[in-house]
């Protein structure tokens, strides 16, 4: 019986017009977006890393010279394009997209595309996640509001009951020729998409495949949530017109309201400091120390060398006390930056948490959470990539004041041979597993099996109390 | 006769929404949320405005210290660090004694948070400000905040108001109709277009006198109408609110013309919305991408390093070079033994013209892009009253642009002023800082608001005349029976 319903339920809304129209602009915009996607971030992704080369150029043909001035010529880091970020781009256009690695100082992200765009692409950028987090869902309102609602307004649902078939086998019918009528448009773009990851990935990222095919599964589960929640509204409202309107009602607080209102309250119970707090509280730090961090004493220090040592005289030591105190004053530096940093990023992170916990009330934050952190492209995998960024300058500056310290006297001019630079590691990044993501991202896999669960409560519940007639 | 037909109709509809239990809900629920959007963008106006006067204080402090280290050498103090001379022109022109200059957030920024959220607005200006201090960051803020942009009322203006209009107007004719009322009605001496009008226009009464009045109350609290020429901004933003919510009240009556069911309507309505506001703005963004990308800013820090690079081996020759193109610079008498400040220059200016011939290219790339957008954006109304909101509001680009413009003029003043100097080795004194370049913004005048609005504006009161049109030959074939 339920091949039968699912049969009819696919025909009909294949013959329907409406939604040949409909479904086709989905699919079209989602293998469009897909297509530009992978274009556009395999293109941004080869500049990257041939900035990344030339950078690494740069440092290697720096000539002799002190180490420490090496560490002030610095080093550029580029922020690589992930090999699913085509799928979503996610916050990837208002982070920055390149770090500068020097001494003394951890320096913020620059290059934020964003900011080159005009307001227009602030309201129309589309990408395929997009598609799949708004668009679809819209297009499953208009497949399904009418299932239940508009059976019973035609008389028909009485009938069909009285053939004997089950409240939820009906249901259950109607979801799946839904789903079928889905499939014509989402397995064309899953195939895509895979071929897009298998035939050459933008960038690196950790099993991608792993990573699609969970972000599948995400997608999947939110659209099943839709096509319950949808079929239970369907069952329950007075009229198809009426089921419409209460589902374009959640549609409107789910994709548009919700994601704002986020916004402002993560805003407003975590707020960030402003850009001049932030570099004063900075500065002041930087220069005085806070308490149980103090700045180093380049007398102190010397003297301490001396009586390490046992001779009196700086000259007499057989290393450079400079270098000593370099190092000393770099980690007093990355503690302050340590303190106000890790404080902005916890500040992001629990407004991310705000995000995810709305999600109460919109599925979409939950998926939109998912998707962007399988894609690798959220606020916490770029905090992973300026981690990984800091972490190598700190390296980079340890080993330059330790050559420093190692082969020269203190008061010496002292310059390090052309060949030096080429010894110190060039910079790697290793993107996070898929394991770490979604440990990070547990509150959000949780908020979207609560909505499929609810769903499919919601809509058992709906579908055994809905009026015949 | 007729006027009294309309009165007729609008004091019966007046009794009919009243009793309409969505309505009573609908139009309650976007007062709270338009309320809501305000008190949003207020609070955003007052975290700007305490940032530009914290910025400004700095100045003052600044300035204050320089003075007093100067005073203290001159009666014969060392200067603090020998790198941090403020006699020297580098010091007191460079990093030390630097500038900041801010923007006053846009006179209706409470209204439309536009680009404001995610543009610098305030700048250090030094001897060392070039194309690279334009890359700054803006504020500190969670990119994924500013991915998802603010709930301000531009928002609720472009996404939600035409939802709004739609809600209240899908039916209109076809429920009439579908009552079995509609026959009745033009059985009296009343035409079909009247009839649609007169209920339409009251629907647009009490819409646009929500989104309006809490527009107005908002620049009322926030002290909108005190500083300069923002009365003009203020009529555009209402125009430009007004227009399009009439474009969107038209397109409901030109769907209702054509004789369909209710659902029909809505259906088609909500698919008109959704291509208009989502499908064609990305579809043009899209397309712009594609075919002119925006040129990536890596090339600039690349461009950079070299520049320097290439600079610092050959600052004897750059400032030999720097010294003929600017004879002016030296005062006649160039000095044999360059100083170690003078090279410095000499390579920083070198590095300048680099980037700014980057910055250049870069620019061109993106103006091609824009180009293509301003092209086809006059296929979606929402593009159109979302550049005239932030425009009015002042939180568009064009502002930041002219703010940016300025800094970079005032730039180029603070160079003329202690380039010389540094070139000569010459030593400053307190007496110098009354006497540095000072910058004051010139806002837009109206003018150019109204002269940047005048293409959008017109483009959709266009868009609402032709669907106007429709609307009204489509309206004209109704009939009462059949």
């Amino acid at each position: 019986m339920i091949r039968h319903i699912v049969r009819k339920e696919f025909m009909d809304v294949v013959r329907d017009g409406r939604f040949r129209w409909c479904a086709a602009l989905v699919g079209a915009l989602l293998l469009v977006s897909l297509g530009t996607g992978w274009v556009q971030a395999r293109n941004a992704q080869k500049e990257l890393a041939a900035a990344q080369a030339t950078a690494r150029d740069h440092w290697e043909s720096q000539g002799e010279k002190n180490p420490h001035s090496a560490a002030h010529y610095g080093v550029y880091a580029f922020k690589p394009r992930l090999a699913l970020s085509f799928v979503d781009e996610g916050v990837d256009s208002y982070t920055g997209t390149s770090v500068f690695l020097e001494a003394h100082r951890q320096n913020d992200f620059l290059l934020r595309p964003a900011q080159d765009a005009t307001p227009a692409q602030r309201i129309g950028a589309l990408t395929a996640a997009q598609v799949l987090q708004h668009l679809v869902p819209l297009l499953i309102i208009l497949l399904t509001f009418g299932a239940l609602a508009g059976e019973r307004e035609r008389g028909t649902l009485r009938q069909l009951l009285a053939t004997g078939v089950g409240r939820l086998e009906l249901a259950m019918g109607k979801a799946l020729g839904a789903t079928a009528a889905l499939a014509l448009l989402l397995v064309p773009a899953a195939v895509v998409g895979a071929a897009a990851i298998v035939m050459g990935s933008p960038g690196p990222a950790t099993s991608p495949l792993v990573r699609g095919a969970v972000l599948a599964g995400i997608y999947l589960a939110y659209f099943a949530t839709f096509i319950g929640l949808s079929l239970a509204v369907s069952a329950r409202a007075p009229s198809a017109r009426a089921a419409l309107v209460v589902l374009l009602a959640i549609w409107v607080v789910n994709g548009l309201v919700a994601p704002r209102v986020a916004v402002d309250l993560s805003k407003w119970l975590y707020p960030t400091p402003s850009a001049i707090e932030f570099a004063h509280t900075l500065e002041q730090e930087m220069a005085n120390g806070v308490e149980g961090v103090d700045r180093p004493d380049r007398a102190a220090v010397t003297q301490n060398l001396l009586a390490q040592y046992g001779v009196e005289r700086t000259e007499d030591l057989p290393i450079n006390a400079i270098g000593v105190f370099l190092q000393e004053s770099e980690v007093f530096g990355d503690q302050i930056f340590d303190r106000n940093y890790g404080a902005l990023w916890d500040t992001f992170k629990r407004q991310g948490y705000v995000h995810e916990a709305l999600a109460v009330t919109a599925p979409l934050l939950a998926v939109r959470t998912l998707s962007m952190g399988l894609a690798g492209t959220d606020v916490e995998q770029h905090r992973h990539f300026a981690a990984a960024a800091e972490q190598y300058r700190r390296d980079l500056v340890e080993r330059l004041n330790g050559e420093l310290t190692e082969n020269s006297r203190t008061g010496e001019v002292y310059l390090a041979s052309a060949d030096l630079w080429s010894q110190m590691p060039p910079f790697r990044y290793d993107a996070p597993e898929v394991s770490w993501v979604l440990k990070n991202r547990a509150l959000s896999l949780l908020m979207l099996g609560l909505w499929l669960a609810g769903a499919f409560v919601v809509v058992t519940y709906a579908v055994r109390r809905a009026e015949v007639a | 006769m007729q006027t009294k037909t309309t009165k007729t109709i609008l004091l019966n509809e007046w009794r009919l929404l009243a009793a309409d239990r969505t309505l009573r809900i609908v139009l309650p629920l976007f007062i709270v949320l338009f309320a809501y959007a305000l008190a949003n963008g207020m609070a955003w106006v007052r975290f700007q405005e305490y940032t530009v006067q914290v910025v400004r204080e700095g100045n003052v402090q600044r300035t204050e210290g320089l003075e007093r280290e100067l005073t203290a050498i001159q009666n014969g103090a060392q200067p603090s660090s020998p790198f941090r001379d403020p006699r020297n022109a580098n010091v007191m022109g460079g990093r030390r004694g630097a500038r900041a200059v801010a923007l006053d957030p846009g006179p209706l920024t409470a209204l439309a948070v536009g680009q404001s959220d995610l543009l610098p607005y305030y700048y250090d200006v030094s001897i060392y400000t070039n194309e690279t201090t334009f890359l700054q960051n803006g504020e500190v803020e969670n990119p994924l905040n500013l991915m998802v942009g603010r709930f301000d009322l531009a928002f609720v203006a472009i996404y939600l108001l035409p939802l709004l209009v739609l809600a209240m107007g899908f039916n209109v004719l076809s429920g009439e109709r579908e009552q079995g009322t509609l026959a009745l009605t033009l059985s009296q001496p009343v035409s079909a277009r009247r009839f649609v009008t007169a209920k339409l226009a009251f629907r647009a009464i009490l819409v646009l006198a929500a989104a309006i009045g809490v527009s107005l109350i908002g620049i009322l609290i926030s002290g909108g109408f005190g500083s300069t020429g923002p009365l003009g901004r203020v009529l555009l933003w209402c125009a430009a609110l007004t227009v399009y919510a009439l474009f969107w009240f038209a397109l409901t009556a030109w769907v209702n013309s054509l004789g369909r069911s209710s659902s029909w309507n809505a259906t088609v309505l909500v698919g008109a919305w959704l291509v208009l506001v989502v499908v064609l703005p990305a579809a043009i963004n899209i397309a712009a991408g594609l075919l002119h990308p925006l040129p990536s800013r890596v090339e600039m820090i690349t461009a950079q390093r070299e520049a320097s690079n290439d600079a610092v081996n050959r600052r004897s020759e750059l400032l030999a070079r720097y010294l003929e193109d600017h004879p002016e610079l030296t005062g006649g008498d160039a000095t044999d033994e360059p100083n170690r400040a003078a090279l410095a220059w000499a390579a920083t200016d070198a590095v300048n013209q680099r980037l700014e011939e980057v910055s250049e290219r870069h620019r061109m790339g993106r103006d091609e892009q824009n180009e293509l957008i301003r092209r086809y954006r006059f296929f979606s109304p929402a593009l159109l009253v979302q550049e005239l909101l932030i425009d009015a509001a002042g939180t568009g680009d064009a502002r930041f642009a002219r703010f940016q413009s300025q800094v970079r003029a005032y730039a180029g003043q603070w160079q003329s002023f202690f380039v010389p100097a540094i070139l000569a080795g010459e030593k400053m004194s307190a007496d110098v800082l009354p006497t540095l370049p000072g910058f004051n913004f010139v806002d837009e005048s109206l003018g150019d608001v109204g002269q940047r609005a005048t293409v959008p504006l017109s483009a959709l009161i266009i868009l609402v005349g032709l669907v106007g049109t429709g609307a009204w030959v489509g309206l004209g074939k109704v009939r009462g029976a059949g």
